[in-house]
């Protein structure tokens, strides 16, 4: 059976309130997901997230369908909620380099395995510092495994404005990512000489 | 190599990294271009390795989605009673601006008459 469209979910949505719930079955994987690792916890992931479903519910009687899908909709209203929460709460998690380093020294456990959990979390570390625009872009890329003419229309840009904006998110992730490692060379030197 | 053969090399790089099942359009290059972008061949393969989808726990999915159902009723039963209360509003005011029409117009002819009774008094002979 064919999936209905989200055209007609919103339409069907705004006379009859039990199929807001269908769209929001559809979509809350998705916004949790860009959610999560735009917070990094599951806490605040599902406060938020909630915050965003229940904005939308409440915007719903005024949406206009522009042909841009839905979930651009949902992704915009989950990025200011983001923002917000960022800028009211100041609860971003700034850890200095040193700080990161140490941290990732303390950690116990097999080498192997450590070492592996260690690169992915300062990977994330450092993600979660890029501009939100680039932090959004790597989560539908890589987290919601979106194509990049499904990112240009969530983002509101051309295909060819998100190769762009990828590369150079790339590039600035590998210079930030040079600058901790470096940083936490010169600090295993200096503990491992003191 | 310039910036925007770059972009696209990375781009279906990326394409084909989240989807390898699909045709992705082959980019060929040199040996000399490798070595350029390979550091971010491999940090986009990283990239793709450390963020992998979660999900949100079952009990949240179920209990937000009946509190948003719930949630969608009670604003749409305030919408019909805003609305009902919109329409008796303007059907009791259509109503009084009748009323008043209807007074308006019979004050309008009393007024008449009385000047015409007036006028006519005015020019029939005394005595």
């Amino acid at each position: 059976m064919q999936e209905e469209s989200d055209s007609g979910l919103i339409a069907r949505a705004k006379k009859n309130p039990e199929t807001f719930g269908l769209l929001y079955e559809r979509y809350v994987g998705r916004i949790y997901n860009y959610i999560y690792y735009r917070t990094g916890n599951h806490q605040d992931a599902e406060d938020l997230t909630a915050r965003t479903f229940y904005r939308a519910l409440k915007h719903m009687s005024g949406y206009v369908d522009r042909g841009a899908p839905f979930s651009a909709y949902l992704y915009r209203i989950a990025h200011n909620v983001v923002a917000n929460w960022h800028r009211d709460t100041s609860r971003r998690q700034i850890i200095s380099l040193d700080e990161l380093v140490m941290g990732t020294l303390k950690r116990d456990g097999p080498a192997s395995l450590a070492e592996e959990r260690e690169e992915q979390d300062l990977l994330l570390q450092v993600v979660h510092g890029l501009p939100p625009e680039r932090q959004k872009l790597l989560i539908l890329k890589f987290v919601e495994q979106m194509r990049n003419v499904e990112i240009a229309e969530v983002m509101g840009r051309t295909e060819g404005a998100i190769k762009s904006l990828y590369h150079r998110t790339l590039v600035a992730l590998r210079e930030e990512l040079t600058q901790v490692q470096n940083g936490r060379e010169e600090l295993t030197g200096r503990t491992g000489h003191g | 190599m310039d910036e925007k053969r770059v972009d696209e090399v990375l781009a279906a790089h990326a394409e084909k990294l989240i989807d390898q099942t699909e045709a992705i359009p082959q980019i060929d290059i040199t040996d000399e271009e490798r070595g350029r972008v390979a550091p971010l061949f491999q940090l986009a393969e990283r990239l793709q390795h450390s963020m992998q989808p979660v999900q949100p726990s079952a009990g949240f999915v179920r209990s937000l989605g009946q509190e948003l159902v719930d949630q969608a009723k009670r604003q749409m039963t305030v919408t019909k009673r805003l609305r009902r209360a919109v329409v008796i509003g303007a059907a009791a005011l259509g109503s009084l601006l009748s009323i008043a029409s209807v007074v308006g117009a019979i004050v309008f002819v009393v007024v008449r008459l009385r000047a015409r009774a007036q006028a006519r008094a005015i020019r029939a002979p005394t005595g």
